[in-house]
């Protein structure tokens, strides 16, 4: 029973557990994790293709 | 009559050029994009699990700070205690921002009497043993001034006792108040004190803000938050417990509790929700403020956005 309920809680857990000590870096005054980081960095990437892909056309017409 | 401006005449809105534009489709795509994308990442990353932090969780982690706590709590000289508004009325207590007493204006709503809500109370609600009926008792007959002296003396003997263990005090006259935070270690150990404190009379308790204050007064609750970057001089107001990503877009308000005068102002919150409030204000203001509502023409990425209608005029 133990056995099945550990096997359950490995199949439902998720693939990636952050839940472990963060990692931050430090520069000055600053201080941010690296999640902040990466998140930051994906809403730039985001705005930047925002800006930069092509306006989707509508289909025959212009 | 004359123009009241020389800016060249505006075209007629029919003019401007079209393109057709289905909102709905776009707003049906960004629904399901975000719905999947958010179903995935939670399947992936789930979310923050920490254990709540609780009394009893405390009271056996760190019985010594518990006990330095409850003698703070019962002589009024905790943070809590001296807090001022919304908690109590400690004279001279509460943040202004210049003359403005804001914390003051708005006075005493959530009263709280350190001794009484976090120490007497719970103690005379639990099944007391004889000692705690007479500590209680020979508590209340006492004058102010000498549970004062009782409290401020045990404190002394408890910072000066090896890891202020209360088992190690020095002898002393300390009154009824080792009796009666030995009972209360005891009730929180037991997970009694958490129910206490919570009790409002409602049949679903969610008002934490006793059992909280009681906490941060401790230096236990802030000792967990240090390990995980939650703390105001750690940029903690957009960090998340673990290895997730936090609330980033409170970067501006925590960056000013880094910095001076703000990093060691005594009241450091009214003045940067002031901050905060005028920044907020000019941003609302941009199209007003002169220079600053040209730094879209000076930095051009319309242009960008729309440059296929900017290669069509050229």
């Amino acid at each position: 029973m133990a056995m099945a309920a550990a096997y359950g809680e490995r199949a439902l857990a998720a693939p990636v557990d952050l839940n472990h000590t963060g990692h931050y870096v430090h520069w000055g005054v600053v201080q941010i994790s690296v999640a902040n980081l990466v998140v930051i960095g994906l809403m730039v990437l985001v705005f930047a293709a925002a800006v930069l892909l092509p306006f989707p056309k509508g289909r025959g017409r212009r | 009559m004359k123009p009241l401006s020389r800016r060249a005449a505006e075209p007629e809105s029919a003019a401007f050029p079209t393109r057709p534009y289905d909102l709905l489709k776009e707003f049906t795509v960004a629904l399901v994009a975000v719905a999947l994308l958010t179903a995935g990442l939670a399947a992936l990353f789930s979310s923050p699990d920490d254990k709540p932090v609780t009394l009893a969780a405390w009271s056996a982690a760190a019985p010594n700070d518990f006990t330095a706590t409850a003698v703070a709590e019962l002589g009024a000289t905790s943070t809590t205690a001296q807090y001022g508004p919304p908690y109590n009325d400690t004279p001279g207590a509460g943040q202004r921002i210049g003359p403005l007493g804001l914390q003051r204006a708005a006075g005493v709503r959530i009263p709280v009497d350190t001794a009484e809500d976090f120490v007497l109370r719970p103690l005379r609600q639990a099944p007391e043993p004889a000692d705690v009926t007479a500590a209680l008792a020979a508590w209340s007959a006492a004058p102010t001034d000498q549970q004062q002296m009782w409290t401020a003396a045990y404190s002394d003997a408890l910072g000066k006792a090896p890891d202020g263990d209360p088992a190690q005090v020095a002898h002393g006259d300390y009154g009824p108040v080792p009796v009666l935070t030995g009972r209360l270690l005891t009730l929180a150990q037991a997970g009694g004190l958490d129910g206490q404190l919570l009790a409002q009379g409602h049949f679903y308790q969610t008002d934490y803000t006793k059992p909280l204050l009681f906490l941060a007064d401790g230096t236990y609750l802030a000792g967990l938050a240090d390990g995980q970057h939650l703390s105001g001089d750690q940029w903690g107001m957009m960090n998340e417990t673990g290895n997730y990503p936090g609330q980033a877009w409170l970067w501006l308000y925590t960056f000013w509790y880094q910095v001076d005068p703000f990093k060691t102002s005594t009241n450091a919150d009214a003045l940067i929700w002031a901050l905060m409030a005028v920044l907020s204000l000019g941003l609302v203001l941009v199209p007003f403020i002169p220079g600053v509502r040209s730094v879209p023409r000076w930095t051009k990425v319309y242009r960008l956005i729309w440059r296929d209608h900017y290669r069509q005029q050229r």
